[in-house]
């Protein structure tokens, strides 16, 4: 009973291969129904996203091997030109849960803690369940990597701070002030970068966010959709500065558009009260020295990126926390794996001392009283438990070194002369 | 003359005990500010509640020497302080529920409570208790402001702290724990306005008792010349904010130079001049 999973990811292969191997969610479909249909796979699931794209596969024979999966899906996305076995990798047996909880922890994301793997890889469950080929390991594979993701998000602190500028840009301004939801906020350009930042403001409770752009459309557009409906004409902003406590520029100029002297002025009339200028743009929209006046924060995109730096610096600082986590849920699922093993001989087992009662019970059938029968009925159950106990308790039990899961199950099956158990999955 | 733990073994074993319980909680306060310790996180709380009731319990034995008055002696003075602070910052902490600031202020309570603990080791006798309303009102509130003042100037410390880190990109450990800066000032100007109050009601209180003494309080004692300096300075810096919008950079520097002024000016008097007010000729 195996789990093979192979696939390219950002580690394995450039960009260029892994757009050739993904596949969309009919894709998706109609490659793992293949799967199983065709008899290769007992269970199968693919996941495949913007940074990997790996099949999950519960083998139904001995020919089917990560090599073999490799070249099916090549073939299945007609891209043996461009994609080779090698930008792929395989796993086998606990190094595919591993792999999976890695995953679904965020720890194998190209960007450390990120936090939309998980809803992923939910995604990718859920199509290989509708399509009814996850069957009862890759259904238990995937629970299990869902509850390691909450418990490495509960536990460690791997997804905790900002990890990209415009959200850093927030968390600098939440460190300045204590509840957005006071403060105004003026975004000068309602570019990608601009609405971005507004909308990770927004997300904070920032409502007071007033937009201006050279082009008044859009950000009558951005206001609209944020729900703030406040513009500024672009001309005249600047006679509002002191006005604002948060100032966010991404505009795309070759001149500083807010000036020391200009903000100087501003400060005075505000009388001192701290202001952060978030700039975003480049070439940076800030005159530097505007960091010279008093109680303001200048900040540009460099300055941002030490925040990530910083954050996924404590982030890596979390790994032995997240693998002690996924080590400690790799032995609860190899041991229910076990028990998956012994399965058969314990239903074999029960099966025969319920035979051996049931036959003994027959023969007293006519020779006493109802209320008799019910009586032994009862004990040899609790009698047929009671000798149970101890050999279905020791199949279960997790393998030590001097032991092997074979050697169990043939010695049960010895001892109590079980028939020879079906090969089947 | 015999010393007063001498005599009281359970005295003793609670000087001893206390000093060791402020030294914990304040390891367990540092331990999660700067290590994160998870172990720390979790009990460092019970253990601040501890510290609170074990002082109340020795300051009830220690005051029972005397029908339950506080003496005015150092040890009293220092051990009075260690516990209003502890107070005061217990109830920052459960109504805020922000506990970042705890190692700060925990370790300058447990710097006074430890010197305290030495002083009353090498104390001898009882010191002179103060009977009165009047009297206990002045010496309770002035307490409660020196730990207003001292909690003023931990926190513009922080504050400073905090916006240098900001302004030099240096976004690691001060940065990530401590509270934003508008807290921060919040956090002072309410220690200000507390300290203004009990500074008030300390001249207040001072005021009534010296004319029921009959003037017997030189006005020009230092202690006395201090404590108005120090309740001007509050005062004018409670309005002048709302009013001319100062720098609170600016208030912060003048909240840390008032604390470590005082703080100065309370040990050594209280070393070298162990009287309660000077007496007028």
């Amino acid at each position: 009973m195996n789990i093979i999973s192979v696939g390219v990811n950002h580690k394995t292969a450039p960009i260029e291969i892994r757009e050739r191997i993904s596949l969309s969610e009919v894709q998706n479909k109609e490659f793992v129904t293949g799967l199983v249909s065709a008899g290769i796979a007992h269970e199968a699931m693919v996941l495949s996203t913007c940074n990997r794209t790996e099949i999950y596969v519960v083998p139904a024979m001995h020919e089917v091997t990560g090599e073999y999966l490799k070249d099916y899906i090549i073939s299945f996305r007609e891209a043996g030109k461009d994609v080779r076995p090698e930008h792929f990798f395989s796993r086998f047996y606990c190094g595919t849960a591993r792999h999976l909880f890695e995953v679904s922890s965020a720890i194998d994301s190209l960007i450390l803690g990120e936090g939309q793997i998980l809803g992923q890889v939910k995604e990718a469950y859920r199509i290989a369940a509708e399509v009814q080929t996850a069957g009862i390991l890759l259904t238990r594979l995937c629970h299990t990597a869902f509850s390691v993701a909450k418990k490495v998000k509960t536990r460690t602190k791997i997804m905790e701070g900002a990890v990209s500028v415009s959200y850093a840009a927030v968390e600098l301004a939440q460190k300045i002030f204590s509840n957005l939801s006071m403060k105004k906020v003026l975004l000068v350009g309602a570019g990608e970068t601009g609405e971005l930042a507004a909308k990770h403001m927004f997300a904070k409770n920032a409502r007071n966010i007033v937009i201006t752009n050279r082009t008044r459309s859009k950000s009558e557009a951005l206001a609209e959709e944020l729900g703030t409906n406040q513009v500024l004409p672009y001309e005249s902003y600047k006679e509002h500065l002191h006005e604002f406590d948060i100032i966010i520029t991404a505009v795309s100029t070759k001149e500083y558009i807010i000036s020391e002297a200009e903000m100087h002025a501003a400060m005075l009339k505000r009388r001192l009260k701290p202001v952060i200028i978030l700039d975003l743009g480049l070439p940076r929209n800030v005159d530097p020295e505007v960091s010279k006046v008093q109680n303001m924060f200048l900040k540009d995109i460099d300055a941002l990126k030490h925040i990530i730096d910083k954050n996924l610096e404590r982030r890596s600082g979390e790994l032995p926390k997240v693998h002690a986590i996924i080590d400690e849920e790799l032995v609860a699922f190899g041991q229910w794996i076990n028990t998956l093993k012994v399965r058969p001989t314990i239903v074999d087992l029960q099966s025969k001392f319920i035979e051996i009662k049931e036959k003994e019970i027959e023969r007293y059938r006519h020779k006493v009283s109802e209320e008799e029968l019910r009586r032994m009925e009862h004990l040899t159950d609790r009698i047929m438990k009671k000798i149970l106990h101890h050999p279905i308790k020791m199949l279960k039990a997790p393998i030590s070194t001097s032991d092997s899961m074979p050697s169990r199950v043939d010695l049960v099956r010895n001892v109590f002369d079980l028939e020879e158990p079906n090969q089947s999955h | 003359m015999n010393n007063i733990l001498l005599t009281n073994s359970p005295l003793l074993l609670l000087t001893q005990a206390l000093s060791l319980l402020y030294l914990l909680t304040t390891g367990l306060y540092g331990a999660h500010f700067f290590g994160d310790i998870q172990f720390a996180k979790k009990y460092k709380q019970p253990s601040l509640v501890m510290t609170l009731l074990t002082h109340l319990v020795y300051l009830g034995l220690l005051t029972s020497i005397d029908g339950f008055r506080i003496g005015y002696s150092t040890f009293n003075i220092m051990t009075m302080v260690a516990l209003t602070l502890t107070t005061t910052y217990f109830f920052i902490e459960f109504t805020t529920k922000n506990d970042k600031t705890g190692f700060f202020v925990l370790a300058f309570a447990s710097g006074a409570q430890l010197l305290s603990s030495i002083l009353t080791a090498q104390a001898t006798g009882t010191s002179a208790a103060f009977s009165g309303i009047g009297i206990g009102v002045h010496l309770i509130s002035s307490i409660f402001s020196f730990s207003a003042i001292a909690i003023a100037g931990l926190y513009s410390f922080l504050y400073l702290l905090l916006f240098r880190q900001i302004q030099r990109n240096r976004f690691e450990l001060l940065f990530q724990r401590l509270p934003n800066l508008e807290v921060l000032e919040r956090l002072t100007m309410h220690a200000v306005a507390f300290g203004f109050i009990f500074l008030s009601i300390t001249l207040f209180a001072g005021v009534i008792e010296l004319k029921a003494n009959g003037g017997a309080i030189e006005l020009m004692d230092i202690k006395v010349i201090t404590l108005v300096i120090i309740w001007l300075f509050y005062g004018v810096s409670i309005f002048i904010r709302p009013l001319i919008g100062w720098d609170i950079k600016n208030m912060a520097y003048l909240f840390i130079i008032l604390f470590v002024f005082i703080t100065m000016l309370v040990t050594l008097m209280a070393i070298f001049s162990p009287t309660f007010h000077t007496a007028a000729p």
